[in-house]
């Protein structure tokens, strides 16, 4: 017994000097634990997506279509967006004509138009307009929800005054104005109250309209619904990006897990260097007139050519099982592919150069892939997560080449529109190398 | 020695690391076609000089020259004219004997059928032709030497540094290695082997630099090293009570150490064997407890040092 509790407080002596072993078993956990609990809302009482940039564009000038501005600027899920340049305070407003190039250029993902017809004369009801770029299901069905929420829930006075409108039309002015005088002395005779003021707020549109609920959308091109709600509430919907792409989800699910793996692979070469060194190999081989530099842009480039082999065999991997259309985006996939092989491998030398042995290395780098896995929006949508978290996402190589993917394999996007999400990815990838790089050159890995 | 100009020079060598000084100004000529040998305990600087010499490392002082080029690290020309045996076992790992040497043939600039017919030749050489397309970790400790050996000699240099080569050898793979490096060195390759091990530099080596804390302390022939002892036997006898008073009696007539349960008496001049024989009659002890012989190496590191060479 007693040298079972020699071995066993032999065990604790050892793990506690192992960091690796400390972090993944503690740190780690303990990151991915706060993480999916502030995305999921554990213990808060508002939880839920934030932030989300919306596309608003009021061509109405009904009172109620600035109420359901208003309404939407208060949804902490969204962050309205009604100005063509919105850091600028006298910039003209969003027009419907800018949403489609807005949409593609993810300034925004979703817009609501609310036209000048919002209040429909030729029957009762409403009449809205959402453009969007569903490239995340899960993001796509949230903010569908919400913005519905938001509309039916906020807003009833849209539908009195379209009450209003049809009576108008029916009866002619006259006529409505004492038909809603009757009405009122009869309501105020029933119930008490003030005839005038009742009178005032039946004109108003103000008829205690509650909530409704509402079905989801069969086709995501363009979709006028068409039971007893949705002839009262007819919102358009136009899907601006991916309306023929087949498989929208695949290109999160194969991107988010390709690179999380393709950031474990060539961090692992990356970290190889240790092993190397160890073996003796870099004095062979700077003794052979090989650079110290050579050595490093070596792997480099493997590191690029590897990552970008892993990344379009599992895009091909999903086009076979999920029916990813690659064909025609393979030019551009291959170039996304490169860039973001390239910040990867850098990222991965980035490790290597500030451990000061393989084990540490490969805690740090598990902890940080990761986590910028998960903040980069490889698990799940950045719009789910806390604003604050949101901001460190651009931060993230992840984001950039998630971004990159869906660009090119949703989006369908051009090599120039592809060009700030490449230049993104270009400069991580030169800041982390020469980091990396200047930390090689203070550092004794080649000693 | 085909010139003049020795193959390697160092003038005052000096290597810092931070506070430490790994070498502390070394001098130090070897000829072309020599078989010299780095004698020194772990941590005496050897694999230092070595790396200075390959340049893997900055000098921080002095000179250093080979084949008549300055050498500083990253410096090519130098290192196309050396080549490197490190300690450790520099060979990629799951790759096969062959793959290595070709891999480390091309960073020569070896290519096609010449760089095809060296990787044979190498193999041969050391006995690992029938081996050639196995990985190299499936390869004893002795195979995995021989080919590391054989891997600095693809581009066939002048210089050939071996940093303590055979380490965790068997004695066959030990043999095999020395017997290719007598031939490579009959065959005109200068060599500069460093360990450990006395026995391997007075077998091996024509010249020995004795180094210890960074400073060479002796250089020479082993006739030359030898000559500096002051006495010209050793007498070994057992250590224990029958053999206490004779320890007792030698006091102030020499230098008395012990290693392995036997005691090395070293007579100071003056003291003749008679004399010291003379004495172990008296005591009554048996002819056949002491063996005299021709001091080593190791004797006169502990003359040098006051430290014993497998003790340090």
């Amino acid at each position: 017994m007693n040298s079972i509790l020699v071995l066993v407080k032999k065990d604790f002596a050892v793990v506690r000097h192992n960091r690796t072993v400390l972090v993944i078993s503690f740190v780690i956990p303990f990151m991915l634990i706060y993480l999916f609990g502030q995305i999921f809302g554990v213990n808060q009482k508002d939880h839920g997506p934030s932030g989300i940039p919306l596309g608003v564009v009021n061509q109405s000038a009904d009172p109620a279509a600035k109420g359901l501005i208003d309404a939407l600027r208060a949804e902490p899920a969204f962050r309205v967006v009604d100005a063509a340049n919105p850091g600028d305070p006298k910039s003209p407003a969003l027009r419907e004509e800018d949403l489609n190039a807005r949409i593609r250029a993810n300034d925004f993902r979703f817009a609501l138009v609310i036209p000048a017809d919002v209040v429909r004369t030729d029957k009762i009801g409403l009449h809205l307009k959402i453009y969007s770029n569903p490239r995340n299901e899960i993001e796509t069905q949230l903010v569908n929800g919400i913005l519905e929420k938001t509309i039916f829930s906020n807003v009833p006075e849209l539908l009195g005054a379209s009450l209003e409108a049809r009576a108008r039309e029916f009866l002619g002015s006259p006529s409505l104005d004492r038909f809603d005088s009757d009405l009122a002395e009869s309501i105020a005779r029933a119930f008490g109250g003030d005839p005038a003021e009742i009178k005032q707020r039946i004109q108003d549109g103000h008829f205690g309209i509650g909530q409704h609920g509402r079905k989801g959308d069969a086709d995501p091109a363009r979709v006028k619904t068409e039971d007893v709600l949705d002839q009262v509430f007819q919102i358009d919907k136009v899907q601006v990006v991916g309306a023929n792409v087949k498989s929208p989800q695949a290109t999160q699910l194969v991107g988010g897990w390709a690179m999380q793996f393709l950031l474990f692979a060539v961090t692992g070469s990356a970290t190889g260097l240790f092993r190397e060194r160890d073996q003796g190999l870099f004095q062979r081989l700077l003794s052979s007139g090989v650079r110290r530099s050579d050595i490093l842009w070596s792997k480099f480039i493997y590191g690029i050519c590897f990552g970008l082999v892993q990344l379009i065999v599992l895009f091909f991997a999903g086009h076979v099982m999920y029916g990813i259309e690659i064909g025609a985006e393979l030019p551009h996939l291959i170039v996304v592919a490169v860039f973001a092989a390239a910040a990867c491998t850098a990222f991965g030398m980035l490790i290597a150069s500030v451990a000061r042995s393989p084990e540490a290395a490969q805690g740090l780098s598990t902890f940080i892939i990761l986590l910028m896995s998960a903040i980069g929006g490889a698990w799940f949508p950045v719009s789910l997560m806390p604003a604050f978290m949101q901001q460190f996402s651009k931060l993230t190589l992840v984001y950039w080449a998630m971004e990159g993917f869906s660009q090119v394999l949703w989006s369908h996007a051009t090599f120039l529109e592809l060009l700030p999400t490449l230049g993104w990815l270009a400069l991580i990838t030169g800041l982390v190398l020469a980091f990396a790089m200047w930390r090689f050159r203070r550092g004794r890995i080649f000693e | 020695m085909s010139s003049p100009l020795p193959l390697l020079s160092a003038r005052d060598v000096v290597k810092r690391y931070g506070a430490m000084t790994a070498l502390a100004g070394v001098s130090l000529d070897i000829a072309r076609g020599e078989f010299f040998g780095l004698l020194g305990p772990n941590g005496a600087g050897k694999s230092t000089f070595m790396s200075l010499v390959a340049g893997l490392k900055r000098i921080d002082g002095g000179t250093l020259t080979v084949d008549g080029e300055g050498v500083d690290a990253g410096s090519d020309r130098a290192q196309h004219v050396l080549g490197l045996v490190p300690q450790h076992i520099a060979l990629y790992l799951d790759l096969s004997a062959e793959a290595n040497l070709r891999i480390f043939g091309e960073l020569h600039g070896l290519g096609g059928a010449e760089l095809a017919k060296r990787v044979a030749s190498a193999l041969d050489a050391v006995q690992l032709s029938d081996r050639r397309s196995d990985p190299v970790k499936n390869f004893s400790g002795g195979m995995q030497r021989r080919l590391n050996l054989a891997a600095a000699l693809l581009h066939r240099p002048k210089l050939l540094l071996c940093d303590e080569p055979t380490v965790g050898v068997d004695p066959q793979s030990r043999n095999a290695i020395f017997e290719l490096l007598q031939q490579m060195n009959r065959d005109g390759l200068t060599v500069i082997y460093s360990t450990h091990y006395m026995e391997e530099a007075t077998r091996l080596c024509t010249r020995i630099g004795i180094i210890d804390h960074g400073k060479i302390l002796a250089v020479g022939s082993i006739d030359e090293l030898l000559a500096q002892l002051p006495f010209e036997e050793e007498i070994r006898f057992p250590a224990g009570a029958p053999t206490a008073p004779l320890v007792a009696e030698l006091a102030g007539r020499g230098e008395l150490s012990t290693v392995d349960g036997t005691h090395r008496f070293r007579p100071q001049a003056g003291y003749p064997l008679s004399a010291f024989f003379a004495v172990t009659e008296r005591l009554g002890l048996a002819p056949r407890l002491f063996a005299s012989q021709r001091p080593t190496l190791e004797a006169l590191f502990l003359q040098l040092t006051g430290r014993n060479l497998r003790e340090t």
